[in-house]
């Protein structure tokens, strides 16, 4: 879940929103918490300034009466009346020793709970002083208020953006899903899937949209492909076969009776014999287009890569031990993978040919088939002059021939044809070094094959 | 024999026309696929040989219209060069050999005349013999004049291959398609190893040799005139 991009960004996003609640959250505490404070001080300074007044006026007995009386006023502020040397004369806050100016002060409430008094001594006139103070704890609890509340809008919007981004992703992941299955699909071979598009023309529509222009234009691309060679395929054949057969009937065949000279005859031969070689790589190039046009893959079956083994290299060893080489199976375990049985026949023979086609006189061509790592493997690996590192990868090029074997015949497609094959299967094609000679290893998918 | 061709090109129909009317068949020849398909439906052959691809209807609806009719005559499929899917699709729709464009005629002769009459399906055979050679198709034994000869399952089936077709001409494709299930060319002759190692066991120490080598065409199994 992890690995998907929208969620990842939804998380990023609710992290980012978080933050901001939280700054804000501090932001509008600290406001308020400085617009309360300065409220209270300034009610605090406006009744120590009124009360000074009324020293002015009405001397101490005046504002001792007027601290008594407001001091049983409930809900007030708490008063205090000090005389020369800090003696208390009226009021609560009289006879604690509070500093001049602001203070903080923590004394007992009427009920003998314990209080947070904010007070503010000014001095008068004769050495008094006049207490004005009260409790904050309204403040506090302003306080502790907003930041309960902006905690429970934090969570919330934890809360909703984690569903939100889990909609989201749930959402772009079934639409990238979609994306990705019409991938495969055509990876697969098949050209005619599409992208299905939503009706809400955004922007991952847009891209579905684009996504099937090109899955057209690739399917034109392939069918024209595929139609040249299908052209090439039918246009020539019947110029070649008239060509084949006006060789054949100047030959004399099928009347057996012979019109022309041995000279002309031979010739007759020779170019026959061309044609046929024209006709076997014309063949084989058509063979790797549509082979690589995945045409095959719904004729895939359960196939025994040990019995095809089997029967390629019976059918190899005796024409290779007339040409004094060796061709031997090891380790023949059954080992099943989905596969075309033709093409992977062909495969096996285009490998044991090229092997012992390269390997030399003498040489010994083996074939084995197992399971490596969890994936089936077929190899094919002579003990001959092998390849250098340098020339290997373009051996599977078509018309690729190595400088040595220019003299011998061959159509250097045989390997061509390997690599589509392989292709086709899902397979690797390696080539290693036997020391001597080559090891060329085909590795099909893990999960293709059973022991 | 009684062969229809199916066939638009008229240079390649004449050319492989004349061949078989050579080689001792009555040929009757379509151009077209309408045509073709009359003849087929209305007269008795012993084998037709149909081109895939032809004008009006192509020779895989015309196979399919004629067995879905009824018609059991055996159908040689002239196919395109390289189609990979060819021969499939032509089994499918009821073909009993194809055989891909451009061909050798010796390679169309030895095909059509291995279709022809052959043994109805219903009727097993056990045992095959020709001259002195006596196979077995239950015990898979093989005697010649009477002495047992041990042979390889890919050689027996060989053996089986030629004596199931005693006294005509079988190619080395036919011979690769039939007995090693390859529907390609390889390059190199190994059917020749093959024959030559069944050559050695089975006409070794006898006067009359059976297998014989047909110059540019193939085999032979037979005894010798």
């Amino acid at each position: 879940m992890w690995r998907s991009a929208s969620l990842r960004l939804a998380a990023l996003y609710t992290l980012a929103f978080t933050a901001a609640v939280a700054v804000l959250g501090l932001v509008t505490l600290l406001t308020t918490r400085a617009a309360l404070s300065q409220q209270f001080d300034a009610r605090i300074l406006s009744e120590s300034a009124a009360l000074a007044q009324e020293f002015r006026v009405e001397g101490v007995l005046g504002v001792a009466d007027a601290v008594q009386e407001r001091d049983r006023t409930p809900g007030a502020l708490d008063y205090g009346l000090e005389g020369p040397g800090g003696r208390p004369i009226a009021g609560r806050l009289a006879g604690r020793r509070a500093v001049a100016g602001w203070s903080t002060l923590r004394m007992a409430g009427a009920g003998g709970e314990r209080e947070k008094v904010r007070l503010h001594a000014a001095a008068l006139v004769g050495g008094y002083r006049l207490l004005v103070g009260g409790d904050d704890e309204d403040i506090d609890a302003v306080d502790d208020l907003l930041a309960r509340r902006f905690a429970l809008a934090t969570v919330g919007v934890v809360l909703i953006g984690l569903a939100g981004g889990y909609g989201l992703a749930r959402g772009m992941g079934r639409r990238i899903a979609a994306l990705t299955d019409a991938a495969e699909a055509i990876i697969d071979g098949d050209l005619s899937r599409r992208v299905p598009a939503t009706r809400s023309g955004d922007d991952l529509d847009r891209l579905a949209a684009t996504f099937n222009r090109m899955l057209d234009r690739i399917a034109t691309l392939m069918e024209s492909l595929r139609q040249v060679s299908s052209d090439i395929a039918h246009e020539l054949r019947t110029p070649l076969t008239r060509l084949r057969g006006r060789l054949e009937a100047s030959l004399g065949r099928p009347a057996g009776a012979e019109r022309t000279s041995a000279e002309e005859s031979g010739a007759l031969e020779g170019a026959l014999a061309d044609l046929d070689a024209i006709l076997a790589t014309f063949a084989a190039l058509l063979r790797i287009a549509q082979i690589e046009g995945g045409a095959r893959r719904s004729g895939f079956q359960a196939i025994d890569l040990a019995a095809i083994s089997r029967t390629v290299v019976e059918a190899f060893a005796p024409s290779a031990e007339d040409a004094g080489q060796r061709l031997e199976l090891e380790r023949p375990a059954s080992v099943v993978i989905e596969g075309d049985r033709e093409l992977v026949t062909q495969m096996l023979v285009n490998l044991v040919e090229n092997g012992l086609r390269h390997a030399g006189p003498r040489a010994c061509v083996r074939v084995g088939c197992c399971v490596q790592r969890g994936r089936p493997v077929i190899s094919v690996s002579d003990d001959g002059p092998g390849v250098p590192a340098s020339e290997r990868e373009r051996l599977f090029d078509r018309f690729h021939r190595l400088e040595a074997s220019r003299s011998t015949p061959g159509s250097g497609l045989g390997l061509a044809m390997v690599a589509a094959i392989a292709k086709l299967h899902g397979a690797e094609v390696s080539l290693h070094d036997a020391a001597p000679g080559l090891d060329v290893r085909v590795t099909f998918p893990a999960g293709a094959g059973t022991l | 024999m009684k062969l229809l061709l199916v066939e638009d090109d008229r240079e390649t129909a004449a050319y492989v026309k004349r061949a078989l009317t050579e080689a001792g068949h009555a040929v009757d020849h379509a151009t077209d696929g309408r045509d073709g398909l009359l003849l087929a439906a209305g007269e008795t052959y012993d084998v037709m040989v149909l081109d895939r691809m032809l004008p009006s209807i192509d020779g895989l609806a015309i196979l399919r219209t004629i067995r879905a009719s009824g018609v059991k005559t055996p159908v040689l499929l002239l196919t395109a060069l390289g189609g990979i899917d060819d021969r499939v699709e032509g089994l499918e729709a009821g073909s009993d050999d194809y055989l891909v464009k451009p061909f050798a005629f010796a390679e169309l002769l030895a095909r059509v005349n291995a279709l022809a009459r052959r043994p109805p399906p219903q009727d097993v055979q056990t045992t095959l013999q020709v001259a002195d050679l006596e196979m077995n198709l239950l015990r898979r034994t093989v005697t010649r004049a009477g002495k047992r000869i041990d042979l390889q399952p890919r050689e027996f089936q060989l053996l089986e291959y030629l004596m199931r077709h005693a006294g005509k001409v079988v190619t080395r494709t036919m011979l690769l398609e039939a007995v090693w299930d390859f529907h390609f060319e390889p390059r190199t002759n190994i059917v020749e190893s093959h024959v030559s190692r069944l050559r050695a066991k089975i006409d070794r120490n006898n006067a009359k040799e059976l297998i014989h080598t047909q110059r540019g065409a193939g085999y032979s199994l037979r005894e010798p005139d």
